[in-house]
């Protein structure tokens, strides 16, 4: 493995800049002590280089000897038991041409390259595969995934690449050789990786096409300096860039077989023989150039299950069983600092289809006490067919969770901002009573006492900036006099008697204030035309009723004042 | 020397969870909007958290009205916790609560079988400031947690509850009986304090406002 290899002895200079001599204690980090060679830094092209400290990124490259041969060897679970000669084909050509061989195949004298033909000719018993791309990149995915612990600027260099940008997490994991170290560990722990022996070469430089091409070329390679980045890359052969096939040709041909070789060939006649980006390739693998890269976006969800040993009716027994995967679903969320809307529970049963409920939160959650009296309160509605054998947990999309330091303030005290709670209260109450019974209330711009309210999604953010068009119309809209319009309003306007044109409710009303006429809605088939009156009844309260000014009109009970 | 030690037995008796006989408890509260009111209630206004109990002989005989101002007041603050309201009998018109100054974005509806539990939750979470419920039945018990929560969550608890109810025992720390005015010229409503901790013991009367004509 390059990773472990020995560090040059100039790097550290650039990650402690501060003079060794400074204190007489520092001899304890003998490593700070390591005086500079004497000899000035070699005067070049690449000379600039050596001012910029320290360097800005620091590149893991992980590269996967013979991925192709892999792919087809972890899709057949391992089990490439035929001892004939394998070579992997692609066969996205007209002639198809071998670009993987095993040992077998490569001591029989079949190179990469070769085509599918000649290679016949050589070994007749050939073991010829097709290339699975498709299992490949779930290979390099698979790898993305376990790099992507360590940073989140992972991307995959396709096709047997990974590039991680670690410059920000060194401090994080305690140094860089621990990091390396754990990377390492976790890629060689991957069951999937461990079981065909396949072994990510790894390799650490200021810039990511060199530490790829380290990695690519099987070079040791741990530079943290990119003033030596030059001096490193010399030996390693030109094949190592990936360049077209046409432009290795003809730098063979100028004599060119090293990136050192390559380096050294004037840049105004180098771009005009082999295009700017070639130019630029080499810039970036130098670092002259800045080499952004998409960083890999994982679209990941959870999925836990428990086999339970006896089967279990008891609600609070299943939470209990289910605690344990709501904690890995802590901790998987919490390693990606995201949180989870949606949540699906399945319980199995011995014959009955399995039973499963969802849970849906207002706000992205990772904690797994509250993901617990959550699924408490729906459980409590659950009604299960037959004792739970075996239980699943499913997370719905991650979604960004916004970070913030728990309160100072116990809930409810004076200067607590009631962030959190409000949120944990709307699930908690829709957990138990459903989505539809807990809402917020909206104005609508309307005339018409019906329309001109409506239930609303409780507004959670506490300063909103974007208001839609309606609620912006309804703000617009003038109020009511306060005393004009009832506070209550009844669902349906209640029909109620009338006697000699006279209106009843428990004993005849007296009218106070009135008529006002609201006359609307013509257009969309609902329409209005209704007399309202504020009428007072002989107990006390206040009615808004109003009489059909067109038809029978009858009397209509349709808001309660107070 | 025997003066500190008076000094210090005054400190400790007005304690607000320490309540003598005669003397007005020192609560913390909130104006009620009303001046007659404020000055019958112990502490000048509604308790800032606790349970109330308002009873009234029929759904709209001025209950709202009566809470309004202080809903207003407590929904217009910075940052403004919310105001719960669980089974109200109606729909609580918008155009009005927005007209009494009433911010819509802090009130929640909630429709439920289980209103009981859904105070209590609302009550100890300490996201709401005023969390009222329309209970057709509850037990001394319940009204005892509900109180509990309502101390723990820093919240004001509402039951509006019937009439009928005021002869039996509630361990709310205030009740309100409230009976609207059958003179159809004034609109308002004479409010008696069934249980307080040295409110006034005379009917307060309450003009809402003058409807408009």
């Amino acid at each position: 493995m390059s990773v472990g290899g020995r560090m040059h002895p100039r790097s550290y200079r650039l990650i402690f800049p501060e003079p060794a001599t400074s204190s007489p204690g520092s001899s304890a980090t003998p490593s700070v002590l390591r005086v500079r060679p004497a000899s000035p830094p070699p005067k070049g092209p690449d000379s600039q280089a050596e001012l910029k400290l320290p360097p800005r990124e620091l590149w893991i490259a992980a590269h996967v000897p013979q991925l192709p041969l892999l792919a087809i060897a972890t899709a057949e679970s391992g089990a490439v038991t035929s001892s004939a000669p394998l070579v992997v084909v692609d066969t996205g050509d007209r002639n198809p041409r071998i670009i993987d061989a095993d040992a077998n195949a490569q001591a029989a004298g079949v190179c990469i390259g070769m085509t599918l033909g000649a290679a016949f000719a050589l070994v007749p018993h050939l073991d010829a595969r097709p290339r699975d791309a498709a299992r490949e990149l779930v290979l390099m995915r698979r790898l993305a995934g376990i790099a992507a612990t360590f940073t989140p600027q992972v991307s995959i260099e396709a096709p047997d690449g990974l590039l991680l940008e670690i410059k920000s997490s060194v401090t994080l994991f305690g140094g860089l050789r621990q990091l390396c170290r754990q990377l390492r560990d976790a890629c060689h722990a991957d069951p999937v990786f461990a079981q065909v022996q396949a072994q990510p070469r790894f390799t650490l430089a200021p810039t990511a096409l060199a530490a790829l091409a380290a990695a690519r070329a099987g070079a040791r390679c741990f530079i943290t300096d990119a003033g030596v980045l030059p001096a490193r890359l010399k030996p390693l052969p030109l094949a190592t860039l990936r360049w077209p096939e046409e432009d290795n040709v003809r730098l063979l041909g100028m004599g060119v077989r090293t990136l050192g070789e390559l380096m050294r060939l004037p840049r105004a006649g180098f771009a005009k023989r082999f295009g700017v980006a070639r130019l630029a390739d080499l810039d970036r693998l130098l670092g002259r150039r800045a080499d952004p890269r998409h960083r890999l976006v994982r679209h990941e969800r959870y999925r836990g299950g428990v086999d339970l040993d006896h089967e279990i009716e008891d609600h609070e027994r299943i939470l209990t069983a289910l605690r344990p995967l709501l904690d890995e679903l802590e901790q998987f969320l919490r390693t990606r600092q995201r949180g989870i809307t949606a949540l699906q529970c399945r319980f199995h049963h011995y014959r009955a289809a399995p039973t499963s409920c969802t849970l849906r939160l207002a706000s992205p959650e990772a904690n797994a006490q509250r993901l617990q009296s959550l699924l408490r309160e729906r459980l409590a509605n659950l009604v299960l067919p037959e004792p739970v054998r075996r239980c699943e947990l499913r997370g719905g999309a991650l979604s960004e969770r916004p970070l913030g330091s728990s309160s100072l303030w116990p809930a409810g005290e004076r200067g607590h901002a009631p962030a959190g709670e409000m949120p944990a209260l709307i699930e908690h109450l829709r957990a138990r009573l459903g989505v539809d019974a807990v809402y917020g209330l909206r104005r609508v711009s309307e005339h018409r006492p019906e329309n001109a309210q409506a239930r609303a999604e409780p507004v959670l953010a506490l300063a909103q900036t974007t208001r839609t068009r309606h609620a912006k119309a309804a703000a617009d809209t003038p109020l009511p006099a306060p005393f004009r319009r009832p506070l209550w309003l009844l669902h349906t306007p209640r029909e109620i008697d009338s006697q000699r044109g006279r209106p009843r409710h428990g004993g005849a009303l007296q009218l106070l204030a009135g008529p006002e006429r609201i006359e609307s809605g013509w257009w969309d088939g609902a329409d209005v035309q209704r007399d309202y009156y504020i009428a007072s009844d002989p107990k006390g309260s206040r009615l808004w009723i109003y009489r059909q000014c067109t038809g029978t009109r009858k009397w209509f009970l349709h808001g309660i004042f107070g | 020397m025997f003066e500190t030690h008076e000094k210090q037995l005054e400190e400790l008796l007005a304690h607000p969870s320490v309540w003598r006989g005669r003397s007005r408890a020192t609560v913390e509260t909130f104006p009620t909007g009303f001046a007659a009111l404020d000055a019958g209630l112990p502490g000048g206004g509604w308790p800032r958290h606790g349970l109330i109990e308002i009873l009234t002989p029929q759904p709209g005989a001025g209950e709202l009205y009566l809470l309004l101002p202080a809903l207003a007041a407590l929904s217009q603050l910075t940052p403004a916790r919310w105001c719960t309201w669980i089974c109200p009998p109606h729909e609580p018109f918008t155009p009005a609560l927005a007209a009494h100054g009433v911010a819509l974005d802090r009130m929640l509806i909630v429709r439920t079988h289980l209103p009981v539990w859904a105070q209590e939750q609302a009550l100890r979470s300490g996201a709401c400031e005023v969390a009222m419920a329309w209970l057709p039945r509850a037990s001394p018990r319940a009204i005892r947690r509900l109180q509990l929560a309502a101390e723990q969550g820093r919240a004001l608890g509402v039951l509006y509850r019937s009439r009928a109810f005021a002869s039996e025992p509630s361990p709310a720390m205030l009740r309100v009986l409230l009976e609207p005015m059958v003179d159809a010229g004034r609109h308002g409503a004479r409010v008696s304090l069934l249980k307080s901790r040295g409110g006034s013991r005379e009917p307060i009367e309450l003009q809402w406002a003058a409807a408009a004509a």
